[in-house]
């Protein structure tokens, strides 16, 4: 395990160049490295065990095409077997001339996940987080097994796909200010930016990560609702300062030194709830950057106090646009029936980000009725937004954001086949760290793996170097797939896909 | 026969609509948008609407304005007074003029006794009107009475022939509308033709477009009328808007306009189904007007039972109403609770009250006052009630009402807030004109709450009529010499304690001459000048007595002198030796940093855009990154955000802001200090981070939203939600009361360990300016809910707050401890406003107290207790 990392250093992350211009016209991505688990046990698909007839003939690590099995020394070394593609492949049962190799499926796979974020999902996405690349094999990484939502769509390809993608080739960029007022033209290189997750929800060092590895995908990451610590002020370019119904650690500092501030109004996960974050992991760090009191939970109201009505939220996105003459103004919303309405409203009243968030997302704080229970499915929110605001005649002017359960590089290209401009994540970058979503986020001190705690012991169980690798790999893994998508549909730029719903079939109505 | 009248009109309404009733569902979003509205002893022109509305276009996005009057005046619609009086005045919009014979033939020809009918009269091209971008409709105005057979017929069909004719004829004129809007205005397919007001002595008009362009486009300036109101809407449906979907609404006799929105329209849709209602324009506000005259009309409750049925009294306000109203607001809250809008709204009303032989302006809140509202009373000679979502709009229609009738001023007797659903004042308040009983031919206005208690101003005061020459008093030489004395010296306080004193024994002429005086003597130097701002916003800050004067009227040359001063300094960018400069919206592109013996920049506000990259507060912000420290600025009208935008550390920095400032002030400071010479608006010192904030009057809605720190002084009381989610540090004095929900979720620490906290002193002043408490330190059902650190000290010497009106929070005894800890803010409050600590604060009816005996504290119940109140056994 890597630990004791001063989250303050810079990040050891190698660039070919750092990008200093917004526009350069070719962007530079930050390089892959490989960066394996920080456990001792990485937890695959399937379970290769080793009997004691193994003679240590090397067989196996010879015809593994995967890397699974490692001579060392005169021993053969634990097999890798998080790495093993399963049956499909099986050479080093077979082949073992002492038939020492058994293989059988992972049995921990029947007991982490759920239907959205199925073992698959959980473990090729923590691959994709140590090397950048999809996984080989069968293991399923582009859809979950929910039985709707993304889960249901698959895209219509016109073409096969390329063995020798050209991946320079194809663009992946997106403007954010399509309102052309003078303001911040900022551009982000991957349709996909972090969402809020706040100081005191998550470790400082995770914060610190996700910064930096937002920062050298030239995207932005956000604050959340629970302030801006110091350590992210190297990332301002790259923050957005969410200001939310608490009105936690938001100051003028805050939204000043920022290219985009973000309204949250609501939460797709808990929409009409507010925000809580309960008295265990309210520890004197988090109190003080709240400026509230240790050890008491603290409540963010469900509305703004001082917005209820149109014209109020234009006062108050006015009131941010004074403080900070550059800035972008993000509004976040979960998806009510008339969500295309507040699409509508938060353009007219200047914003330029309409970010819809829908109700698969949340971490396990937020109570599962209302996950489940509450907010438009973001799939349908979506497409009724995109084409209210084209009816309109705006479409062109607001960037439409989607959010609320996108997983995959596959879930991201749906939701803007459907209609948005791009996406926000946020459980993604929590398994790409090797979250396993065992959902007590908020209980007791917080995260067993140390991601979702603000615990001084726990928060020592990530390193800041190893965290950044591990979010600048998966997004490099996603975007060589959101160009492999745009080659199969013919197209060489993410903004062709918006709004291409025929591009998409939903199995309900195919054969 | 024997079912009730309400019974058996909604019974004859069963025909009115087709087997399958349109959809219940709402047409069009809207959040909220600009209401004003005034009534006037006397009748005034249209014109007077037009300048406050000009100044909610941030409330209103263009696409639908509205204006109703009532109270009309004979000769200036051409008709005869009995005419005006008794008959229907129908006004029809004509989206197709080619269907007027049509609708005529239809639907007025057959049953009505035409007294008068023509087209109004509007300008000859409506692209002479500025800004207006879609032709308003023809309008057809008709006066009418129903033909006596017609009527009889539909009595006889009804089963309504024993009942009042009078009566049976609404409900005609209420059907024969319903039926016309359903043939000439699908609101779903072809849109014709429908009817803007059917009223008595009233009427509306609206378009596409703001409300000041219905005055201007239908001639209305110089039309007179005793009531007023206008709305400018904010739809954010559709691409096309039809004036129909603009407010205002109508009833019968009324027209509403409405800013919020509602949860439950589907309910309240509903609910109106039941009574044979069904909605055709498919808003919020047509549903509440519906919901209006059915209580009204249908169901004869007095004003009273219709607000409780809108607006339910609720929790602690309930338990303090006597029994029998308890009894009667039950039964209504349990038939009608369903036809209660849920959610932000606040109505005003305009109203001929045909039976009772008044006009009325009503403004009522919602039971939350989620919605901003403002009401000014100004008494006199002339009468002026005023309605509005900003103070500035109503300082707005004061100045246009002055600049006509020299009888007006410019500043109102009463400014207040209602507190919505409340057993106080019950959230709303009406202002009725009515003939003079002692005047023949003159009416008089009477302002009461909800249930029908007189706002009274204080009597037997005399207004000031600034028209007049000043002439120069007997004693000018000694006051010349008093005054050149105390400004040559720079003494503030004694020039401040002169005029003072001189106040209620003088008349506005003599002191109307000393402001001219001072005013002279100002320009001639630095320190006259700033001692003479200085001890005349003293003048205008302080509460002192009176005498004879109206306070109101003082304020109004008091104020007008600080403007004169004001607008006397040195412009920017010129040369002199002054350290004052001053920058206006015209020279705003001069502004140049201070050249290092300047010091005082002054801004005059009129003219800048209320908000965006050109507003004033933008101004401050470049002149603070130039080098200005000191900021004195004037002329407001609304414009919203000053002190904000400055950045962290600016301790030191000094802004001084006259007359009405907007929303949003303070709101993020981090070190300046900040004045507010007058009353404040909404949303003030949000996130506030540190610094000095002082408000010389009230302040309005969601004061201190998430405020981190800061010193803050409020003179008179705040209105809801002051506080929320406030952490840190935060000190404030709240000299006054709050609407309610006061520190929700407060969790600035521990108080007695640099945590925050609030006084709340729950006194106010009376009107020669002495301290007097409240009828209670705190009237709302909550605070201090869900707090988790800081304290309130609140002034209750009579214990009369009690645990049900807290939530997590605790009464406990005031330590010495505690009173070291607020004597300081205390001590300051009273340097800043004159409130004493021994002699107006710890004094409790002429007796001296120890502060335990007066002050209570109130703070957070620790988590276990919580726990264990909430665990059930």
């Amino acid at each position: 395990m890597q630990t004791n990392e001063n989250p303050e250093r810079e990040s050891s992350i190698e660039y070919s160049s750092t990008p200093v211009l917004q526009h350069s016209s070719t962007p530079v991505f930050p390089q892959v490295r490989r960066t394996p688990s920080r456990f001792r046990n990485a937890i695959g698909k399937y379970r290769l065990r080793r009997s004691s007839a193994c003679v240590a003939c090397g067989t196996c690590a010879e015809v593994c095409p995967y890397g699974v099995h490692k001579k060392r020394n005169s021993k053969m070394a634990k097999p890798e077997d998080y790495l093993c593609i399963g049956f499909s492949c099986n050479k080093c049962v077979t082949e073992c001339p002492e038939n020492a190799l058994s293989m059988e499926e992972n049995p921990l796979t029947g007991v982490i996940g759920d239907r959205r974020w199925t073992p698959d999902l959980l473990i090729s996405t923590w691959y994709m987080a140590e090397t950048g690349e999809a996984p080989p094999g069968d293991i399923e990484y582009k859809t979950g097994d929910s039985g709707g939502g993304f889960d249901r769509l698959r895209f219509h390809y016109t073409k096969e796909p390329s063995n020798e993608l050209d991946e320079a080739g194809f663009s992946t960029r997106i403007p954010l200010n399509r309102l052309n007022d003078g303001r911040a033209d900022v551009q982000i290189d991957i349709p996909v930016y972090g969402g809020g997750m706040s100081y005191g929800s998550i470790s400082l060092k995770v914060m610190v990560a996700r910064a930096r590895a937002w920062k050298a995908w030239n995207s932005f990451t956000c604050t959340g609702e629970g302030g801006y610590p110091e350590e992210l002020y190297p990332y301002d370019d790259h923050v957005i300062t969410q200001v939310a119904t608490g009105l936690f650690g938001v100051r003028e500092d805050t939204i000043q030194r920022v290219k985009i501030v973000e309204f949250k109004y609501a939460q797709g996960a808990k929409p009409g709830l507010g925000g809580h974050l309960l008295g265990d992991k309210v520890t004197p760090n988090v109190a003080k950057m709240r400026e509230a009191v240790p050890g008491s939970s603290l409540f963010s109201p469900f509305p703004f106090h001082s917005v209820y009505s149109v014209e109020d939220h234009k006062k108050h996105i006015d009131w941010i646009k004074e403080m900070n003459p550059e800035a972008l103004v993000s509004v976040k919303v979960s998806t009510p029936t008339d969500v295309d309405m507040v699409a509508v409203g938060s353009y007219y009243a200047g914003a330029h980000i309409i970010h819809l968030d829908g109700s698969y997302g949340g971490t396990g704080a937020a109570p599962e009725i209302a996950k489940k229970n509450i907010a438009m499915p973001i799939e349908y929110a979506i497409v009724k937004v995109h084409s209210f605001l084209k009816e309109e005649g705006i479409r062109d002017k607001i960037t439409v954001i989607a959010s609320g359960g996108i997983r995959t590089a596959h879930d991201v290209a749906k939701a803007m086949a459907l209609g948005a401009d791009g996406v926000v994540i946020g459980t993604s970058e929590m398994v790409a760290l090797e979250c396993i979503r065992c959902k007590n986020c908020e209980s007791g001190r917080g995260c067993a793996r140390g991601i979702a705690t603000t615990d001084p012991e726990l928060t020592e169980l990530i390193d800041v170097d190893w965290a950044t690798q591990r979010l600048v790999n998966l997004f490099a893994a996603w975007r060589k797939q959101l160009v492999g998508i745009l080659q199969r549909l013919g197209m060489r730029d993410i903004r062709e896909l918006v709004g291409r719903t025929d591009c998409l079939r939903h199995l309900d109505y195919v054969g | 026969m024997n079912k009730s009248f309400a019974n058996r009109i909604i019974h004859s309404r069963r025909d009115l609509y087709p087997a399958s009733p349109p959809a219940q569902y709402k047409d069009a979003e809207e959040g909220g948008c600009g209401v004003t509205g005034f009534a006037c002893s006397v009748p005034v022109g249209g014109k007077h609407i037009f300048e406050p509305s000009r100044l909610m276009h941030n409330r209103g996005n263009g696409k639908g304005g509205g204006i109703a009057a009532a109270g009309l005046i004979a000769e200036d619609l051409g008709v005869a007074s009995d005419v005006l009086d008794d008959c229907y005045l129908i006004q029809i919009a004509l989206l197709d003029p080619g269907v007027q014979q049509e609708v005529e033939r239809q639907f007025i020809a057959p049953s009505m006794e035409i007294a008068a009918g023509h087209r109004i009269p509007t300008v000859d091209d409506y692209r002479d009107v500025k800004g207006l971008e879609i032709k308003p409709p023809d309008v057809w105005r008709y006066f009418v009475r129903v033909k006596q057979d017609v009527l009889a017929a539909f009595g006889e069909k009804s089963g309504l022939d024993d009942i009042e004719p009078r009566k049976v004829e609404d409900e005609f004129i209420w059907q024969n509308t319903i039926r016309l809007n359903r043939a000439f205005y699908d609101t779903l397919g072809d849109k014709q033709a429908f009817v803007l007001s059917q009223g008595r002595n009233m009427m509306i008009l609206k378009i596409v477009g703001y409300a000041e362009q219905v005055a201007e486009y239908y001639q209305l300036e110089d039309m007179r009328a005793h009531v007023w109101i206008a709305h400018q809407r904010y739809p954010t449906k559709g691409r096309v808007w039809h004036p129909a979907g603009a407010h205002p609404f109508m009833g019968l006799d009324e027209a509403l306009v409405h800013n919020g929105d509602f949860a439950n329209y589907y309910s309240v849709a509903e609910y109106l189904k039941q009574k044979n209602i069904y909605p055709h324009f498919h808003t919020d506000t047509e549903v509440s007007i519906l919901v209006f005259d059915l209580l009204n009309r249908v169901y004869g409750y007095p004003l009273e039972y219709i607000i409780e049925a809108l607006a339910p009294t609720t929790e602690m306000d309930f338990d303090q109403l006597p029994t029998d109203k308890q009894e009667i607001y039950h039964l209504l809250q349990s038939m009608h609770i369903h036809g209660s809008p849920d959610g932000p709204w606040f109505f005003i009303i305009a109203r001929n009250h045909f039976y009772r032989k008044r006009f009325q302006l009503i403004g009522i809140t919602d039971t939350a006052m989620l919605r901003p509202q403002v009401f000014a009373y100004h008494d006199g000679e002339v009468q002026v009630g005023l309605i509005c979502s900003e103070k500035q709009a109503i300082d707005a229609t004061l100045a246009s009402l002055a600049e006509e009738d020299n009888r007006i001023s410019t500043v109102a007797d009463k400014y207040w807030n209602a507190r919505g659903g409340s057993h106080t004042d019950g959230g709303a308040f009406v202002f009725s004109i009515m003939d003079d009983p002692e005047n023949p031919g003159q009416k008089r206005m009477v302002c009461t709450d909800k249930f029908g208690n007189e706002v009274a101003t204080p009597k037997n005061q005399l207004g000031c009529d600034v028209s007049l020459a000043i002439s120069t008093p007997d004693n000018s030489d000694t006051l010349a010499d008093t005054i050149a004395e105390h400004l040559g010296r720079g003494d503030v306080t004694a020039l401040y304690a002169f005029v003072r004193k001189q106040i209620p024994i003088t008349n506005f002429d003599t002191l109307r001459w000393c402001c001219k005086r001072i005013r002279e003597e100002a320009e001639k130097d630095d320190i006259r000048r700033q001692t003479a701002i200085d001890a005349l916003t003293l003048l205008n800050d302080i509460r002192y007595a009176t005498g004879k004067l109206k306070r109101s009227s003082l304020l109004r040359i008091i104020r007008s002198t600080l403007k004169e001063i004001f607008g006397a300094v040195a412009p920017i960018g010129s040369d002199d030796k002054s350290t004052f400069r001053l920058i206006t919206w015209d020279t705003r592109d001069k502004l140049i940093a201070p050249d290092g013996k300047q010091v005082t920049l002054v801004l005059n506000a009129n003219g800048f855009p209320p908000e965006g990259d050109e507003c004033d507060a933008r101004l401050v912000c470049d002149a603070y990154a130039k080098g200005w420290k000191r900021f004195v600025c004037y002329g407001y009208r609304g414009q919203r955000f000053l002190g904000c935008g400055l950045g962290p550390g600016t301790k030191g920095v000094q802004i001084d802001v006259y007359g009405s400032s907007g929303d949003y002030l303070a709101s993020g400071i981090d070190g300046l200090t900040i004045s507010v010479h007058g009353n404040a608006q909404d949303q003030l010192g949000q996130i506030l981070k540190s610094g000095k904030l002082v408000i010389y009057g009230d302040v309005g809605q969601t004061f201190m939203y998430g405020g981190k720190g800061g010193d803050v002084y409020v003179m008179g009381n705040a209105a809801g939600r002051p506080l929320i989610n406030a952490v840190g540090r935060p000190k404030v004095v709240i000299n006054g009361t709050a609407l309610d929900y006061l520190a929700e979720s407060f969790m600035a620490g521990d108080a007695l360990k640099g945590g925050g906290f609030v006084i709340l002193n729950g006194i106010e002043f009376d009107h020669q300016g002495a301290v007097q408490p409240q009828p209670t330190p705190y009237p709302g059902s909550n605070i201090f809910s869900l707090a988790a650190g800081g304290a309130i000290y609140v002034r209750d010497p009579h214990r009369i707050l009690v645990e049900e009106q807290l939530n997590g929070g605790a009464f406990g005894e005031l330590t010495r401890e505690d009173w070291r800890l607020i004597l300081p803010y205390l001590k300051e409050n009273e340097r800043l406003f004159e409130i004493s600590v021994e002699d107006d604060l710890l004094m409790v009816n002429g007796k001296k107290k120890r502060p335990e005996e007066v002050y209570r504290k109130i703070a957070p119940l620790k988590m276990k207790e919580l726990a264990k109140a909430s665990v059930v056994e």
